[in-house]
């Protein structure tokens, strides 16, 4: 209900935007799908993955390469872009889920980094550097609206499947194994099943973000699979309140937000986000969520302290 | 091809594998001790080196008092990062703990461009090794041979400390139940800041030493902690010789991959891991863990 409000809300706010707040609601779209899809992995099963760039990235190149050498229409790419980011989220989820979730952690971090390196060396396949660029769709989802509501509806699609799969049985597994793997188990949850599928849907849906990002920025670079990606999932996610599940979404605008502010006035923007995702750790770990539900909370015992008063 | 030539390839391969040694031990060893994973252990390694540049202002001469320094200042670094940062976040998930970390990899790496520049910085070979050393007739760089010295003494310096001091028993029954140690009167908590700022104080000497062979970019911080992070998966996550025998392998790797396969040099450490994942995922010397958590 709440969450159909909120697209219905989306909806009509498109034609009343301008060009540039088209394209920055939609980049908060992007990056909420993005940040959502990492809190799959985090909050529900407990993985924190650091490679989540990895699947954005691949997203992009595969929509990027399909139409730029092989001429394909930018919508068919979106099978092939998620199919493709599934398959590489299945690869390096069979290595890294294993044993521990420190080794989890550590593995997403350095695969997400070696295919980083390799667009960015493999200069006959993927352009290198120079990345691939001109990738302006044809048709009117070259035009901004009709994008804008391309991208709400895949934002839609994926958050209401986020919200269905919360209260399936294998959302209930997933957090069964977050909170004490050896019980689940011994119920007959199978852990490394589990969650490798969570993990090749968290990087299918990445991979769908990176696809509308590259059609969004109309290029594609190694930088979209750079290890500072992963952070702007994870700094959204933070920033937003890891345990609500719009949280990752609104933190994802409030991202978009500071990075226009600070970089208007800043080349050092990591620095800040360092600094952002240190405040918010050791101060308010339960991110922007944590702290209106503090607000409101103190507000509440206020109004009851004053009516028992008056 | 002689054999020259191939000693050459070995010593080389030594050389890289003495500072990957360096910066992994850190990494394993507070990860035992301390049970956390360090992701910005690899920005240590990368100050270490900007460090010795700027404490030797770019001159050979002034290594020696530079590398001194270095290991000076990132005593005193490690020290108050644990005391600033790690320290309030002992009894935090473990999640919590990574992403700090992971905030001074951003924070460190953009601070070094703030303050050295976004460029290379580099130092010559210092002048006791700026001649060559020769060995069946093929001139060795004397500069490779300090490292694997450095490295080695470092390795046998900590085996001492850490298996003939009563201190080095404390942080390997660290490793085992923290609390039995508290109960038994030490102070863990100061024990803990000794630990990071020595696992600290190694990575930078790793960086340093290496500044003579490859300049520093501020983007080497990541490229470290993830050889760091590939070392202590073969060798074995929170074992010494796990990170020293690792080390060995992928320095060897990558010096003679990139004889026979030059353009999947890069790929090779990331295959001899996924290898041990496979076959032994808990790493060559590492334990397999009692309970699957």
């Amino acid at each position: 209900m709440r969450l159909g409000l909120l697209f219905l809300g989306l909806l009509l706010l498109g034609p009343i935007l301008s060009e540039y707040g088209l394209k920055l609601v939609s980049e908060a779209l992007i990056l909420g799908l993005y940040a959502m899809a990492f809190n799959l992995l985090f909050h529900q099963a407990g993985l924190l993955s650091f490679g989540q760039a990895a699947f954005f990235g691949v997203g992009a190149y595969a929509m990027a390469l399909l139409v730029s050498r092989a001429g394909w229409p930018f919508l068919a790419t979106l099978p092939v872009a998620v199919l493709a980011s599934a398959l590489v989220a299945f690869i390096i989820g069979f290595l890294s889920i294993r044993l521990t979730r420190i080794y989890f952690t550590m593995l997403t971090l350095a695969f997400a980094q070696l295919l980083y390196a390799v667009a960015h060396k493999w200069y006959a396949f993927t352009g290198g550097d120079n990345g691939i660029t001109d990738l302006r769709p044809a048709g009117i989802l070259g035009e901004s609206l009709p994008f804008y509501y391309l991208t709400l509806l895949l934002f839609a699609l994926g958050v209401g499947f986020l919200a269905a799969l919360e209260r399936s049985p294998f959302g209930y597994a997933l957090r069964g194994l977050r909170d004490n793997r050896a019980r689940a188990e011994a119920v007959g949850v199978d852990g490394f099943r589990h969650l490798l599928l969570a993990f090749v849907l968290s990087g299918a849906l990445s991979g769908v973000a990176g696809f509308l990002q590259g059609a969004l920025q109309r290029s594609v670079f190694p930088d979209y699979l750079f290890w500072t990606r992963s952070a702007e999932a994870i700094i959204s996610t933070i920033l937003g309140g890891s345990g609500v599940f719009l949280g990752p979404a609104v933190g994802a605008a409030a991202f978009l937000f500071l990075r226009v502010l600070v970089q208007a006035n800043t080349e050092y923007w990591p620095f800040f986000l360092g600094l952002l995702l240190l405040v918010m750790v050791l101060f308010f770990p339960r991110g922007l969520a944590g702290v209106w539900e503090n607000l409101a909370g103190w507000v509440a015992r206020g109004v009851r302290r004053g009516a028992a008063g008056g | 091809m002689d054999l020259g030539f191939y000693l050459l390839q070995l010593l080389t391969g030594l050389a890289y594998a003495s500072t990957l040694f360096l910066l992994a031990v850190g990494l394993s060893l507070i990860f035992g001790a301390m049970g956390i994973v360090n992701f910005a252990h690899g920005s240590f390694y990368m100050l270490g080196a900007y460090l010795l540049y700027a404490f030797s202002r770019g001159q050979a001469e002034g290594f020696w008092t530079g590398l001194i320094l270095v290991l000076a200042a990132a005593l005193v670094i490690g020290a108050l990062v644990e005391r600033l940062f790690i320290r309030p976040i002992y009894r935090r998930p473990e999640e919590y703990q990574i992403l700090l970390t992971y905030a001074l990899l951003l924070i460190l790496e953009d601070l070094v461009r703030f303050l050295f520049g976004a460029g290379y910085r580099s130092l010559p070979t210092p002048p006791a090794f700026s001649s060559p050393l020769f060995l069946l007739g093929t001139p060795f760089p004397s500069y490779y041979l300090f490292l694997v010295g450095l490295a080695g003494l470092s390795a046998l310096l900590l085996w001492a400390f850490l298996y003939r001091t009563r201190l080095g028993a404390w942080v390997r029954a660290a490793t085992q139940d923290r609390e039995m140690l508290e109960a038994l009167g030490i102070n863990v908590p100061l024990l803990y800041t000794g630990v990071f700022a020595m696992g600290i104080a190694l990575a930078a000497l790793g960086g340093a030493a290496l500044l003579p062979l490859q300049a520093a970019t501020p983007g080497m911080a990541v490229d470290a902690v993830i050889q760091a992070f590939i070392v202590v998966v073969i060798g074995g996550l929170g074992s010494v010789w796990g990170a020293l025998l690792g080390a060995v392998l992928i320095g060897l790797l990558q010096a003679f991959g990139i004889l026979f396969l030059p353009e999947m040099a890069m790929v090779f450490p990331f295959a001899l891991m996924a290898l041990v994942l496979l076959l032994r995922p808990w790493g060559l010397l590492g334990r397999p863990p009692a309970v699957r958590t």
